[in-house]
C-alpha cells in the first residue's frame, strides 16, 4: 500500500527511495534506548522532545523576540512591566499586530479601555481577526480572559492599563489558573502591567524602562515628536537565564517611513506533477 | 376517473402517539415513567383521569374514573393535570420527527401526524432495507415505518406508524396492535370492511341510527349505496360513507414549518427561587436543543415567558451574540437576567421560546492556524455579553473622523485563517510608537508661557503664549471617584505644537481643538488638547 502511494507520488518510479521493510524495527524505541544517565533521570525520550520543541509565536520586534529566544512562548504566561510612557503599550500593539497578520485570532483584554483602533491598525493589526474586550475590574478581566483561552484563542493579551489599576494585582490564584489554562490549549498569554501582577504564575517577566523622547527640529519648523527609546531586560526566565536586557526604540507614526507593499504569498507546498503516463 | 384512481399513487404514513397527554407528561417528567401515575382532566370534583401509566393501568385506574375512586383501587397514585404547554412542545417534537422524513406532513392534533411517503421507500432501500425488501412485498415500507418509530422514540415519544393510501386507513392501521401495520395500495376498503364501525369515530346520533340499521362493521356499511346513504343520512353520513370504503375526502394539507421551537411546562408547585427553576429549566433547554440541532438550526434568541403566581405573566427576550446551542450558556444568560430583573412573584409555568438561525460553519485546517470553533466562540461570546454587556465585547473599528479617542465596535466574526499557501510571509514589526487612549479625556489645568489677551479664553492660536509650561491635575470635584483618577502633574520638559483639529462645527457635537505634544520632567510623553470654544484643557493619550 506503501509503495502504491509512493507511486502515485512521484515522477518516475526510480526516484521512488527503497525503504526496506525491516528498517523501523531496527530503530531504537523506548527508555531502554536511552544512555544510562538519561535514563535515571527521564522517565521517556518525549520529555526531551518536548522541551526541545518550544512552539513560539514570533513577534516581528526582534530585540524582544531574541529577549526570549525566538518570540512568546504558547502555553506560558509572560508579563511585560513598565511605567508611562515606557514603550509598553507599543509592543502590546505589536504583539497584536504580529499574531493577526499571520491569521490567528488575538484577544486583547482592555482593562484601561485605551486601544485606538486606528493605530492598532496602523501598527499592521488585521482588527477583524483581534477580538477587544473591556472589563471594568481585574476579577472580570481575569474571568474574561480564561473563558478566552478556553475558546481555543491562541494568543490572549492582558492589558491593566495605569495605575491605579481597579483591583489591583487581582488574586494570585487567578493568575495561576490562567497561566494552566494557556499551558493547556497551548495559547500565548501576555501580561503588561504598571506592576508585577502575575507573582508566581509568570514563566518569564521583561521590564521595559523609559528611555528619553526623541524630538525633531527643522529649522522655523515646529518641534516634532520622533519617538521613545527604552530598554527591555528579562527580569526572569522559567528553566533559563535572566538578566539580558536590550535597548529598543519607538518611532512615532508621522517619521515612520510607509508600510513596506505586501509581499508576494509565499508557497510552501507544491503539489507534485505526476508523469504523463500516470 | 374514479375516487380510487385518484387516491392510489399517493402512499401516507400515520405516526400516533397513543395516550398523548400522558406522553407528553412523561416526556417533560421522565423519572415518573416507572411510577403509578394518573393525568386528569378538569378541575376539582369534574376531575377525570384522561391517562396512566402501566403501573396504574395494573392497579385498574381506567379512564373515566374520578379522583378518589382512582386513589381509592391504587393509594400510591401520582397525579399531574394535563399539560397543554408540553403537550404543544411534544406535538411539534412529533412534526419535527415527521419532517425529517418528509416535506409533506400534515398535523392531526392530539400526538398524531400524517406524512407524504411519495419516493420514500426507495430511500429506505439505500440504507440496507433492500434484503427485507426482496421476501416482503412491503418491505421497504415496513423498514420504513420501524425507522420513523425509532425516531419518535428518540425523541421521547411512544408512537405508532400505520402505513396506507388513504389517512383514515393509514391513522386506523397505527391504532392496531403489530406496528408498523402496511395497508397495501388498493386494499384499504378490504382492511376496514371487518373493523367495527367505531373505528371510524361516527358520531354518537349516527352511530345509533347505523346500530338500528343493523350495520355493525365497516365492511356492512360501505357496502349500502352511496347515493341511499347521502339522502338518509345528510353530508356528515355521506362523508364517512367515502370514508368507509377506502377513500380520502380530504387530502393531505402540509403545514408550513414554524419561526420558532418552543418547550416548557405547567410546573406543579410555585418556584420562588431561582436555582430550582434553573434545575427545571435545564432540562426544557436540553430538549429543545436536541430540536434545533435535529433541524440544524441553533438559537439566535431565547425568549422566556413566565406565568406567574397567582396571576400575570413575563416575558423575556435575551439577544445571542452569534446562534449557539450550547445549553451551559443559555441556562447562564437567562440566570444573569433573572437575578438582574427578578420576576417579582413565584413562577407556576414557562416557555422557552427558540427564534433560531444556522449556526455558523468552519472548515478546520491541519496545516494553517487553528480556526476558532464557531459553536464555542458563540458560546463564549454570550458569556462575555452576559459578564460584560454588549457594549464591551466585540471587535475594534475605527471611525471616520479625527477625534482620537472615538472607536467604533462591531460584532466579532473572524474571517477563516488563510490557507497555507496564501499565508504572507513573516514580516519584521514597524516600530510604531503607540499611545494610549484615554476616555473620556481627562480634565487638566495647565499654565501656558503667557496670559491669554484681557483673561479670557482665545479663539485663535498664539504658539508663544499658548505653550504648556506646567501640567496639574484638575481640583478633585467627587472624592472617592477622583482617588482612583490618572494623576498627571509636572513641568513641561518639552512641548510640540500646536496642531489644530477642527470637525463637526455642522453638528451638535464640534470639537474644535489645539493640539500639544508635551514632555515632561518626569519622562513621561502626553498628547494635550485646549479646547477652544471654552479654554479648557485635556489629556486624551499617553504615548507608550
Amino acid at each position: 500500500m506503501l509503495h502504491a502511494v509512493r507511486t502515485a507520488y512521484y515522477d518516475s518510479p526510480d526516484e521512488i527511495p527503497e525503504i526496506p521493510a525491516n528498517e523501523a524495527l531496527r530503530v531504537p524505541m523506548g527508555p531502554r534506548a536511552l544512555p544510562q544517565d538519561l535514563r535515571e533521570r527521564m522517565r521517556s525520550a518525549r520529555e526531551l522532545l518536548g522541551k526541545a520543541e518550544r512552539e513560539l509565536l514570533p513577534t516581528g520586534l526582534p530585540v524582544f523576540d531574541r529577549l526570549l529566544d525566538g518570540g512568546l512562548p504558547r502555553g506560558e504566561l509572560v508579563e511585560v512591566v513598565g511605567g508611562r510612557s515606557s514603550g509598553r503599550f507599543s509592543l502590546v500593539l505589536e504583539v497584536l499586530a504580529a499574531a493577526t497578520r499571520s491569521g490567528e485570532a488575538a484577544a486583547l483584554i482592555d482593562l484601561g479601555d485605551h486601544l485606538d483602533p486606528a493605530r492598532a491598525e496602523a501598527a499592521g493589526a488585521d482588527l477583524a481577526r483581534l477580538l477587544w474586550v473591556r472589563p471594568r475590574t481585574v476579577e472580570q478581566a481575569l474571568a474574561a480572559t480564561e473563558m478566552l483561552l478556553g475558546a481555543g484563542f491562541s494568543l490572549a493579551v492582558v492589558d491593566l492599563g495605569l495605575p491605579p489599576v481597579r483591583g489591583g494585582r487581582g488574586i494570585e490564584a487567578g493568575w495561576l489558573r490562567l497561566a494552566r489554562a494557556a499551558a493547556a490549549r497551548s495559547a500565548a498569554l501576555l501580561v503588561s502591567a504598571p506592576y508585577r501582577a502575575s507573582g508566581t504564575a509568570a514563566a518569564a517577566v521583561v521590564e521595559l524602562d523609559r528611555g528619553n523622547a526623541r524630538w525633531l527640529r527643522s529649522g522655523a519648523s515646529p518641534v516634532l515628536l520622533a519617538g521613545l527609546g527604552g530598554r527591555l531586560a528579562l527580569e526572569k526566565r522559567r528553566g533559563g537565564a535572566a538578566g539580558r536586557s536590550a535597548e529598543i526604540a519607538w518611532r512615532s507614526a508621522e517619521c515612520l517611513a510607509p508600510p513596506a507593499p505586501e509581499a508576494q504569498p509565499a508557497r510552501f507546498f507544491e503539489r507534485p506533477r505526476l508523469a504523463a503516463s500516470a | 376517473m374514479s375516487r380510487k384512481a385518484e387516491t392510489s399513487g399517493t402512499r401516507l404514513a400515520c405516526l400516533t402517539v397513543p395516550l398523548f397527554p400522558l406522553a407528553a407528561r412523561l416526556r417533560s417528567e421522565p423519572e415518573l415513567i416507572r411510577e403509578a401515575l394518573a393525568i386528569l382532566e378538569g378541575n376539582g370534583q369534574a376531575a377525570r383521569v384522561i391517562a396512566a401509566t402501566r403501573a396504574a393501568r395494573a392497579a385498574g385506574v381506567r379512564p373515566g374514573q374520578s379522583l378518589p375512586q382512582a386513589r381509592a383501587l391504587c393509594p400510591k397514585l401520582a397525579v399531574r393535570p394535563r399539560d397543554a404547554i408540553s403537550e404543544r412542545a411534544a406535538e411539534e417534537a412529533l412534526i419535527e420527527v415527521a419532517d425529517a422524513f418528509s416535506p409533506r406532513v400534515e398535523s392531526a392534533g392530539d400526538g398524531t401526524v400524517f406524512l407524504d411517503l411519495e419516493g420514500l421507500p426507495q430511500t429506505a432501500s439505500l440504507r440496507g432495507a433492500a434484503t427485507t425488501a426482496t421476501t416482503e412485498p412491503d418491505g421497504l415500507e415496513r423498514a420504513l415505518g420501524r425507522d420513523l418509530a425509532a425516531a419518535a422514540d428518540a425523541a421521547g415519544l411512544p408512537a405508532r406508524v400505520g402505513i396506507a393510501s388513504s389517512k383514515l386507513a393509514a391513522r386506523v392501521a397505527a391504532g392496531l396492535p403489530g406496528s408498523p401495520v402496511i395497508v397495501p395500495a388498493g386494499e384499504e376498503a378490504a382492511f376496514l370492511a371487518p373493523l367495527p364501525l367505531a373505528r371510524l369515530a361516527p358520531e354518537v346520533d349516527l352511530s345509533a341510527t347505523l346500530e338500528r340499521w343493523g350495520v355493525r362493521s365497516i365492511g356492512d356499511f360501505a357496502r349500502l349505496p352511496p347515493a341511499e346513504v347521502a339522502s338518509r343520512l345528510g353530508r356528515s353520513g355521506s362523508e364517512l360513507h367515502t370514508v368507509a370504503r377506502g377513500l380520502d375526502p380530504r387530502p393531505l394539507v402540509p403545514r408550513e414549518p414554524p419561526p420558532c421551537f418552543e418547550e416548557g411546562m405547567s410546573l406543579e408547585w410555585p418556584l420562588a427561587t431561582i436555582e430550582p427553576f434553573l434545575f427545571i429549566g435545564r432540562a426544557a433547554l436540553e430538549r429543545l436543543t436536541r430540536r434545533l440541532e435535529g433541524a440544524g438550526l441553533a438559537c439566535l434568541r431565547l425568549e422566556l415567558d413566565l406565568t406567574l403566581e397567582p396571576e400575570g405573566n413575563l416575558r423575556r427576550s435575551i439577544e445571542l451574540p452569534a446562534p449557539s446551542r450550547d445549553v451551559k450558556t443559555l441556562l447562564s444568560l437567562i440566570r444573569l437576567d433573572l437575578e438582574a430583573n427578578p420576576p417579582g412573584a413565584p413562577v407556576i409555568g414557562f416557555v422557552f421560546r427558540s427564534h433560531p438561525d444556522r449556526p455558523r460553519e468552519a472548515q478546520l485546517s491541519l496545516l494553517g492556524p487553528a480556526a476558532l470553533s464557531p459553536d464555542r466562540l458563540a458560546a463564549t461570546l454570550a458569556r462575555l455579553f452576559a459578564l460584560l454587556g454588549p457594549e464591551r465585547v466585540g471587535s475594534p473599528r475605527p471611525i471616520d473622523g479625527h477625534r482620537p479617542e472615538r472607536a467604533g465596535l462591531v460584532a466579532f466574526a473572524p474571517p477563516p485563517p488563510p490557507l497555507v499557501t496564501e499565508r504572507a510571509a513573516a514580516r519584521q514589526g514597524r516600530g510604531l510608537l503607540g499611545v494610549r487612549a484615554l476616555r473620556p479625556p481627562l480634565p487638566l489645568e495647565v499654565i501656558t508661557e503667557g496670559p491669554t489677551p484681557n483673561g479670557s479664553p482665545s479663539t485663535a492660536s498664539n504658539p508663544a503664549t499658548d505653550r504648556p509650561i506646567e501640567v496639574r491635575p484638575m481640583v478633585a470635584s467627587g472624592g472617592e471617584d477622583a482617588a482612583r483618577r490618572l494623576e498627571i502633574r509636572g513641568g513641561v520638559r518639552v512641548a510640540a505644537g500646536p496642531w489644530a483639529l477642527e470637525e463637526g462645527w455642522w453638528t451638535d457635537d464640534p470639537a474644535d481643538r489645539e493640539y500639544w505634544d508635551v514632555e515632561l520632567f518626569g519622562g513621561s510623553v502626553y498628547r494635550l488638547f485646549r479646547d477652544r470654544t471654552t479654554g479648557d484643557w485635556f489629556a486624551d493619550g499617553i504615548y507608550d
